[in-house]
């Protein structure tokens, strides 16, 4: 009983104890370059980004001539708004801006269709909408490449209509829609595990109290996934604000990102310069994280422990083909061309050779890899066994960390939100920030008393892992458990049950739907992880499949070709995809 | 042949080492003076001088720090590693494979970390020099006038006047085109021609070997005060920078443009019945060709110097300068070797090889690279 009792103190401090070592520890040695120089604190590189209009566009008059604005903006007007010089950060924003509104556009009819109607697959469907997510940019810009290049699938298909060739490749366009590719199942799953949590009591007391069906979905169903909408958005923008392997493989230098000038920087050693903008990057997405999470918490959720809405079946014979059914369709046809078509392409690349034929020569180099024995060779099985090890790892230390944080910012008095904004940092922070952090520290090693201490191997990996997986886990449940009836808990307590009893017992099995979400999030960060795990990985044994892919993108004995790790990233492909499925029908098991 | 006694572990500090040199010499301290051209180096096979007394060869682990494409199966590295390990039973070669490549020692030494590493194994010109702005201590020793067949390294693929840096081999910068859809550009000028417009794919040289080694090319044929003028004109021609070799290629491949910035050694790959050559031309733009040799040098903090600079003799025999070329697909460094095979008859060598050297490249090389990313992101 006392054990019970101080569980959930305990675990909070357990979880803020593994932030401070592998994430705050790390980011602060990073992030200090930019304001102690020289022994002494400064803010010389912070305002010389500020007033560079290279960085800041025409926002640098703002710090140079903050008087001269007004007058400014009223020439700007009176000239008739010309275009103005963005600078990088204003690029930046107004890339991810677009490829948010691109990826709730693709990702919001995916939710309806999942969360509204019945048919064959659906729940593979659901549970596959997260593979995206753990694809190596590499992968996605040749599935790109060979999808909508200009000699690509797309225009292949679309040339006997007529129409075409569309020339993508180096555009803004093709950047927005590989981030849409990215980030719309992103939108798609939190929204579609919102919808079946609302509760259909509600939704047909609204009708019999005399609602249409549009009136009590604007009433009922729209406030309950607004708050998930706006998660994914904000997500969505975040990853996007800090993007950079895309932006430099599909659309290059030209579109480059706040992102692409940071990664730079590092391997130039300017390591001042790049803490500047990884400081900037951070106080801005951190803020955008805190400013959510306030309009989070004024959302007022009726609770959502009841029956989810029934499904309609998608397909009953021709005659149920209505307009809505249609736009479906046509959907679905867009959504086969963004998604299954780089995929498809990968995999078919995988199987082509140079001169077009069939080959199935790059799976037999893994087999041979498997069966290689020279130094330094990266073998595919133990790849997949890692990446499998450190997945299920992740999940033991993430699900109960995003949970804690969940009660904390569901429970949590004054101050929670800017708490648990803090913990919820990892997702606000850029992936070389962290990565460069970890290097310079827990890889390179610390003296402590006189000792040096060095963190590295597969308990190291997986704890990174967790880190920068368990705010998925926490967003997906936080909603949910808000949305909770609070007396279904104080009854519990009031029966004698401590607070964590009453956690596991009674409110876990009634979000038990986004917590699997969550742990399908939790695998896929893992899995997909790259930046970190190559960092902390210490030899051949700890490789997951996203090293190794790397690695054969790097191996020429085939010649100049991405076979190998096209045959590598299909197996990736094969391996998670699976691994999805099972996550998703195991935790259904808990579900109603 | 070989001059010099290895002496296994020392056990002492690389400072340490100092007190012994009356009995030791091996100038293991990286200190230039202390061996001047090798003639000092009389030792013969016997352990002379050492503690052991044993006669058997030197043993131990050496480990060499390298790029990952350079170890793995039928690699140069694993070529290296297991013949250098058959000529010395007692040692073992271990690779590690950072993925931030030379940095990662940079940033130890910054940081007081240790090295835990003997040799580096593919450094370029930029790099060196990017390791002389970074530190003010050592990260390499001097070695090349106590290597033997140091002397016999092709004169312009020398990259350090201190003597660190020792090429191993070459590779060739220059343009694979498909000459069924363009022409080969004759000069660079040509490139800023309507029949180039959209046709060449280039990479990003804040990053990428090749396409730094373009942008130098550039900036050494157009002038370091007009070259930005030259690639303004270039992006205006539509010219496309991508990230790095793979997905440059691989858009290349795809028909994306009908020319890439690449090696001379493409076909290499491509070649033999089944393969169209017309989509594999090398293009050599003044008939030139920018060379990027590739050095290894030895960390002064080496635990076992002499180990590792008896590899670095090994790496430079005409044996393993062969292999070398043939499993990298890059050129020879030493004079004299010719890789035979399909190496020997499809590697093509521009007529004339232009670099910039370690001098010209100090101090100037960071500034070039970032006006010239401002200049295209800029746009």
């Amino acid at each position: 009983m006392r054990t019970d009792r101080v569980a959930i103190p305990a675990g909070v401090a357990a979880t803020v104890a593994a932030l401070a070592v592998l994430f705050y520890y790390p980011v602060w040695s990073v992030l200090v370059a930019a304001v102690y120089q020289g022994g002494r604190l400064t803010l010389a590189p912070l305002a010389e980004v500020l007033t560079d209009p290279f960085y800041t566009g025409v926002a640098h008059h703002l710090v140079t001539d903050p008087l001269g604005v007004p007058g400014g903006v009223v020439e700007w007007l009176a000239a008739g708004a010309p275009p103005v010089r963005l600078g990088l950060f204003g690029f930046t924003a107004y890339q991810a801006a677009l490829s948010t509104a691109a990826s709730v556009l693709l990702g919001l009819p995916g939710a309806y269709l999942l969360a509204r109607f019945e048919f064959p697959g659906r729940r593979l469907l659901r549970s596959v909408t997260i593979l995206p997510f753990v694809l190596p940019s590499i992968m996605v810009a040749v599935g790109f490449l060979a999808m909508f290049g200009r000699t690509g699938l797309f225009n292949d298909l679309i040339g006997p209509l007529g129409l075409g060739p569309v020339e993508l490749v180096g555009t803004l366009e093709i950047v927005v829609l590989a981030h849409a590719f990215y980030n719309a199942p992103l939108v798609t799953r939190l929204v579609t595990a919102a919808w079946e949590s609302v509760d259909r009591r509600q939704v047909e007391t609204a009708r019999t109290m005399g609602a249409s069906p549009l009136q009590a979905f604007r009433d009922v169903v729209a406030p309950q996934l607004l708050a998930s909408l706006a998660t994914a958005a904000l997500m969505t923008f975040v990853f996007t604000f800090m993007t950079f392997p895309i932006v430099l493989a599909l659309g290059g230098l030209e579109l480059a990102t706040v992102e692409v000038w940071l990664y730079a920087r590092v391997q130039d050693l300017d390591l001042a310069e790049a803490a500047t903008l990884g400081t900037l990057e951070t106080v801005l997405s951190l803020g955008l994280t805190y400013a959510y999470l306030r309009y989070e918490a004024a959302q007022v959720r009726a609770g959502g422990a009841g029956e989810s809405l029934d499904r309609t079946p998608l397909f009953d014979g021709l005659r149920s083909l209505d307009a809505r059914r249609l736009v479906l369709l046509a959907y679905a046809g867009v959504a086969l061309v963004v998604f299954a078509g780089p995929l498809l392409s990968l995999v078919v690349e995988s199987v082509t050779g140079p001169d077009g034929g069939l080959t199935l020569e790059y799976y037999a180099f893994l087999l041979e890899l498997q069966r290689g024995t020279a130094a330094g060779s990266v073998r595919p099985l133990p790849a997949v066994r890692n990446s499998l090890l450190f997945g299920a790892g992740t999940l033991l230390l993430a699900l109960p960390m995003g949970v804690l944080v969940s009660v904390v910012a569901t429970r949590g008095g004054r101050g929670s939100r800017a708490a648990e904004a803090l913990l919820s940092a990892p997702l606000a922070v850029s992936g070389i920030v962290v990565g460069l952090g970890l290097l310079q520290t827990l890889v390179f090693g610390t003296e402590l008393f006189g000792h040096r201490v060095v963190v590295t191997g597969a308990g190291a990996v997986v704890a990174a892992h967790a880190v920068a997986a368990y705010p998925f886990v926490s967003r997906n449940v936080t909603p949910a458990l808000g949305g909770l009836d609070g007396r279904l808990t104080d009854a519990a307590r009031t029966l004698g049950a401590s607070r964590a009893r009453a956690l596991v017992d009674v409110e876990l099995p009634l979000v038990a739907g986004a917590l699997v979400a969550g742990a399908a999030f939790a695998f896929a960060i893992s899995v997909g992880e790259f930046d970190s795990t190559v960092l902390l990985a210490e030899g051949v044994d700890s490789y997951t499949m996203p090293v190794a892919l790397e690695r054969y993108v790097g191996n020429r004995s085939l010649g100049p070709n991405l076979g190998p790790a096209t045959a590598m990233g299909t197996v990736l492909l094969a391996v998670t995809a699976v691994s999805f499925v099972v996550i998703d029908r195991v935790g259904g098991r808990w579900e109603r | 042949m070989r001059r010099r006694t290895f002496l296994g572990r020392t056990g002492v500090g690389v400072a340490g080492l100092a007190g012994l040199a009356g009995c030791v010499d091996g100038g293991s301290d990286g200190e230039a003076g202390t061996a001047t051209d090798g003639s000092t180096d009389t030792v013969t096979e016997a352990s002379t001088g050492t503690a052991t007394g044993t006669t058997a060869g030197p043993s131990g682990t050496l480990t060499v720090a390298t790029y990952s494409s350079f170890t793995g199966e039928d690699t140069a590295g694993n070529w290296l590693k297991s013949a250098f390990e058959s000529e010395y039973p007692g040692v073992t070669v271990e690779f590690a494979t950072p993925e931030n490549g030379v940095n990662q020692y940079v940033q130890r030494k910054q940081r007081g970390a240790p090295i835990d590493a003997d040799l580096f194994v593919g450094l370029n010109t930029g790099e060196l020099v990017r390791v002389d702005e970074q530190l003010d201590a050592q990260l390499f020793a001097t070695v090349e006038d106590r290597l033997e067949g140091a002397d016999r390294v092709k004169e312009d693929l020398r990259i350090d006047p201190q003597g660190r840096a020792v090429p191993y081999d070459t590779g060739y910068i220059s343009l694979v085109y498909d000459e069924d859809e363009v022409d080969e550009p004759a000069t660079f000028d040509s490139l800023l021609e309507p029949a180039y417009e959209d046709a060449l794919i280039t990479q990003n040289a804040q990053q990428s070997d090749p396409g730094r080694a373009f942008l130098l090319w550039t900036i050494h044929e157009q002038g370091p005060d007009q070259y930005l003028d030259y690639w303004q004109g270039l992006v205006d021609n539509g010219v496309r920078i991508m990230s790095d070799w793979e997905p440059a290629y691989n858009a290349y491949t795809a028909g994306e443009a009908p020319m890439v910035v690449s090696y001379s050694t493409d076909q290499v790959y491509y070649h033999g019945e089944d393969v169209d050559v017309s989509r594999h031309q090398v293009g050599f733009i003044n008939d030139q060709g920018y060379a990027n040799p590739e050095a290894m040098a030895r960390f002064v903090d080496s635990d076992r110097p002499d180990l590792a600079e008896r590899f670095m003799e090994f790496v430079l025999t005409d044996e393993a300068q062969a292999e070398i070329a043939v499993r990298n697909v890059q050129f020879p460094a030493v004079e004299g070797v010719e890789p035979g095979g399909d190496f020997g008859e499809y590697a093509l060598e521009p007529p004339e090889a232009v670099t910039y050297t370690y001098e010209e490249l100090s101090g100037n090389v960071g500034e070039w690279i970032e006006q010239w990313a401002r200049q295209v992101a800029g746009n």
